[in-house]
């Protein structure tokens, strides 16, 4: 059983839970500069269509990584134009992006769909795979799985222990203090938002280079949302958003492998358990009365002054 | 608690050596504008290094806007400011800051979430990774050099008013400032905090940094200032040196002025039954009031703002409950009069804030009528809000509201439409009672013309408790003067009595002969 269900049940754990903790990072050093992106669907949906497209010109899948960060960063310069910019509404822009995003994907991709790009494969980690269990779960994956375990780690130490970490959190919780310091508030609210954007992407290249191989429409199948709502289950820290991603990953592996076994649990319900889950992890998180955690300026715009 | 003689700044804590010093600042012609509100007319200022120069006024003066220019904040519309004699233009706070310039706002500009040091260096250039532990420790030798004692790890959010401003002060220190402006700084403190306070306001002129003060408050004024400058709307109306002032008297006649810039004929009107009675009330901040107002006369409360006349006022408008039958409006107990008030021929309160308590600022004229005057436009459960409508427009034309659209919004408004039209609203209830705070604060002089003659008009239907700072508007308007000090009433006495007038000031700073 061990063996045979829960080992290998933990190593696609940690697969799909990458992606989502790529999107939970980003959209986690956004809304701490103070903005609000609910794009983060869309933001993946193009960047991973991106991504699929470059890997599968060019061949080069580290270059369609990076493209696909690029595409999230792209797309969140729209959501900075409307919002940074003209002052307009950010949850409306957000919901405006998601639509545009999605769409917009399965539109380019519809000619690429049942085609292969290459991507990136499983590979052990000499040593550390050889660790009984653990290694397995965590040592046999691919490159960007293991380069996503240093994220969560860099991103706490930008937070806590640089100037320009400290000053976008200045900006997320009172951008009138952070100006009335000499700091320039809108030009970091643009930062947080575009290098929250490229990580959005990064997540959302991970799905077509990495997760699947083969193009088909739909592949954040909802990620970017569970991303929006493990924000919050997370407190906006990276290190929540470590476990919460993995549980969502845990979850949806779970209910793929069910499917697979064939249970008579109709599939419908199991394709459901990661939105339940959703609930009930926004539902712990309110009665924990942590939402207070949140940056007190996220969501409202920086009115210029006389 | 120290009593105001205490403030006074020993020998020791003179500055000197700065005597004949060239200005470290000069602001010359500022001006500014908020659409249409001036809030600063042409001001020219020098500020001196070693020397406190307290900005006096009342609210709305424009202190605050003028010093958000020095600070980089805002940019004046016409004028520009010199930093030691050189012209300096400032795009945003960072170029006051380099150029030597911090100010410590009325409303603390603080992040609550981060602590001390965080804080302190803030938006600080230096290497791109930070080590807490050096952080703290500079912080706190800061602190420790300038007896600010604080825990430069605390946060933000667990300290009191006092250290919040010992933060900001910090701030200020670690950036060598050497212009510290402080807006209303003992607004929020005990007067424990507010001596320490001077204290260390003293010590930095001794550095010889040019300290601005802002304030309201006489004794604090008289205490530490070295430079008395005084804004009225939005103007200097005067500037002397400390030494010059005689007394806390003098200083209040100064700040309130006594020129008449503007007088309206006053009818006679017939007197009536009493309207309002306030007996012999303790509580809420307040001491021993006895007043009362009858239909047909203007009863003017004067004294510096922050002496109690909030109170009053929030208790007879209803925002506070009084204490037990202490206030009575038309022969009603308070309680049962709110509890049975009617929408008209009751009482109308006209608030010191237009924008934001009188009316609501996103909604057009119609709706802003409709705020108090709801209930004379219903039937049954509906609404008619095209009656409404067509008696806005009415007003509108009446009282020249502009511009003349009934669809504006109320921030839309310049100060004086604004102040006209909820003069307008508040007149159509035909209220009994009128309660009018600063009602010309921030106007100019033919919309404060209007408006007084508006409320004299008013008399012939009700009786006017009017609370001002202005000297002039009690007397162009008022029957009877009552004089407010610490939650008290120094005096009341018919308008007419010229020696009592003469003598206000000694009265609004607490003396009496
Ligand atoms: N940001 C702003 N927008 C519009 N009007 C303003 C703004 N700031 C101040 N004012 C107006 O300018 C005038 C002066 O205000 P302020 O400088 O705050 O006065 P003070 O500090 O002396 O109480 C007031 O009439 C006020 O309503
Ligand atoms: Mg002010």
């Amino acid at each position: 059983m061990l063996e045979s269900f829960i080992v290998p049940l933990l190593a696609a754990t940690v697969q799909s839970g990458t992606p989502i903790l790529y999107a939970t990072l980003g959209e986690i050093l956004t809304e701490k500069g103070g903005i609000l992106n609910l794009g983060v669907e869309g933001m993946m949906s193009m960047a991973a269509f991106v991504a699929f497209a470059v890997a599968y010109t060019t061949g080069n899948p580290w270059l369609a990584f990076i493209c696909g960060g690029l595409a999230g960063t792209v797309m969140a310069m729209l959501h900075g134009f409307v919002c940074i910019t003209c002052l307009g509404n950010q949850v409306v822009s957000g919901l405006a992006l998601t639509i545009l995003g999605v769409g917009l994907c399965n539109f380019l991709g519809t000619p690429f769909i049942g085609l292969a790009a290459p991507g990136f494969s499983k590979f052990a980690v000499p040593v550390l795979s050889s660790i009984p269990y653990l290694g397995k779960i965590f040592f046999r994956q691919d490159a960007l799985v293991y380069f996503c375990y240093f994220i969560p780690f860099i991103f706490m130490i930008f937070m806590n222990r640089t100037r320009l970490g400290i000053a976008i959190t200045a900006v997320g919780e009172k951008p009138g203090a952070a100006a009335a310091a000499g700091l320039k508030a809108v030009k970091l609210r643009w930062m947080a938002l575009l290098g929250g954007g490229f990580l959005i992407g990064l997540g959302g290249a991970y799905l077509s280079l990495a997760y699947t191989h083969l193009w088909a429409n739909g592949l954040a199948g909802g990620r970017g949302w569970i991303a929006v709502a493990l924000v919050i289950f997370a407190f906006w820290r990276p290190g929540r958003a470590v476990f919460g991603a993995y549980l969502f990953g845990g979850v949806m592996a779970f209910q793929l492998r069910l499917q697979a076994i064939g249970t008579h649990i109709p599939s419908s319900l199991l394709l459901m358990l990661p939105y339940a889950l959703t609930i009930l992890v926004l539902i712990f998180s309110a009665v924990r009365g942590r939402g207070g955690n949140a940056p007190s300026h996220l969501g409202i715009n920086i009115e210029p002054e006389g | 608690m120290k009593g105001p003689q205490d403030l006074t700044r020993p020998d020791s804590q003179k500055a000197t050596g700065f005597a004949d010093a060239a200005p470290l600042i000069s602001l010359k012609g500022i001006t500014k504008r908020f659409g249409k509100v001036v809030a600063n007319k042409d001001i020219s200022l020098d500020l001196y290094p070693g020397r406190i120069k307290a900005l006096l006024g009342e609210n709305g003066a424009g202190k605050s806007t003028l010093m958000n220019m020095l600070a980089g904040r805002f940019k004046p519309d016409e004028g520009y400011i010199e930093v030691d004699g050189v012209r300096k233009e400032f795009t945003s706070s960072k170029d006051a800051i380099k150029a030597g310039i911090g100010m410590v706002y009325q409303h603390f500009m603080l992040v609550e979430t981060m602590t001390v040091a965080e804080n302190v260096l803030l938006g600080q250039e230096g290497s791109f990774f930070i080590n807490p532990r050096e952080m703290n420790d500079r912080v706190r030798k800061l602190a420790v050099d300038y007896e600010l004692e604080i825990d430069p790890t605390a946060r933000i959010s667990d300290l009191s008013m006092g250290e919040k401003q010992r933060v900001e002060i910090l701030k200020l220190l670690y950036r060598e400032s050497r212009v510290l402006i402080f807006d209303e700084p003992t607004a929020v403190l005990t007067p424990r905090e507010a001596f320490r306070l001077f204290e260390a306001l003293w010590a930095m002129t001794r550095l010889g940094k040019s300290v601005v003060f802002i304030s309201h408050k006489l004794e604090e004024v008289m205490a530490i200032a070295d430079e008395v400058a005084i804004l009225r709307r939005g103007a200097i109306d005067d500037e002397v040196m400390r030494d010059k002032i005689t007394s806390k008297a003098d200083l209040a006649c100064r700040m309130v002025g006594k020129e008449v810039l503007l007088e309206v004929t006053k009818e006679d009107v017939e007197i009536g039954e009493k309207v309002l009675e306030v007996k012999n009330m303790t509580g809420i901040g307040l001491r021993g009031i006895n007043l009362h107002v009858r239909k047909g006369e203007v009863v003017a409360i004067v004294g510096v703002a922050g002496n109690g006349q909030q109170e009053l006022v929030e208790g007879v408008s209803g925002l506070r409950k009084p204490p037990k039958d202490t206030i009575f409006i038309m022969n009603k107990p308070w309680r049962k009069f709110f509890a049975e008030m009617t929408w008209n021929n009751s009482m109308s309160y006209i608030p010191e804030d237009r924008l934001d308590l009188a009316t609501a600022r996103n909604l057009d004229l119609v709706d802003n009528l409709l705020l108090t005057t709801g209930k004379g436009f219903t039937k049954g459960p509906f609404l008619q809000r095209d009656k409404a409508a067509k008696v806005a427009q009415e007003l509108v034309e009446e009282y020249d509201v502009r511009p003349g659209r009934i669809q504006a919004l109320a921030w839309q408004l310049s100060g004086g439409n604004l102040q006209k039209m909820v003069l307008a609203r508040e007149l159509y209830r035909q209220p009994h009672l009128i309660v009018a705070e600063q009602p010309t604060q921030g106007l100019d002089i033919s919309a404060t013309e209007e408006v007084w003659n508006k409320l004299l008009e008013a008399r012939k239907m009700a009786g006017i408790l009017l609370i001002t700072g202005d000297l002039g508007e009690a007397v162009q308007l008022a029957d009877r003067v009552a004089v407010m000090y610490c939650g008290q009433i120094m005096d009341e006495f018919p308008v007419t009595d010229t020696a009592k007038l003469d003598n206000i000031g000694l009265l609004m700073a607490g003396v009496r002969e």
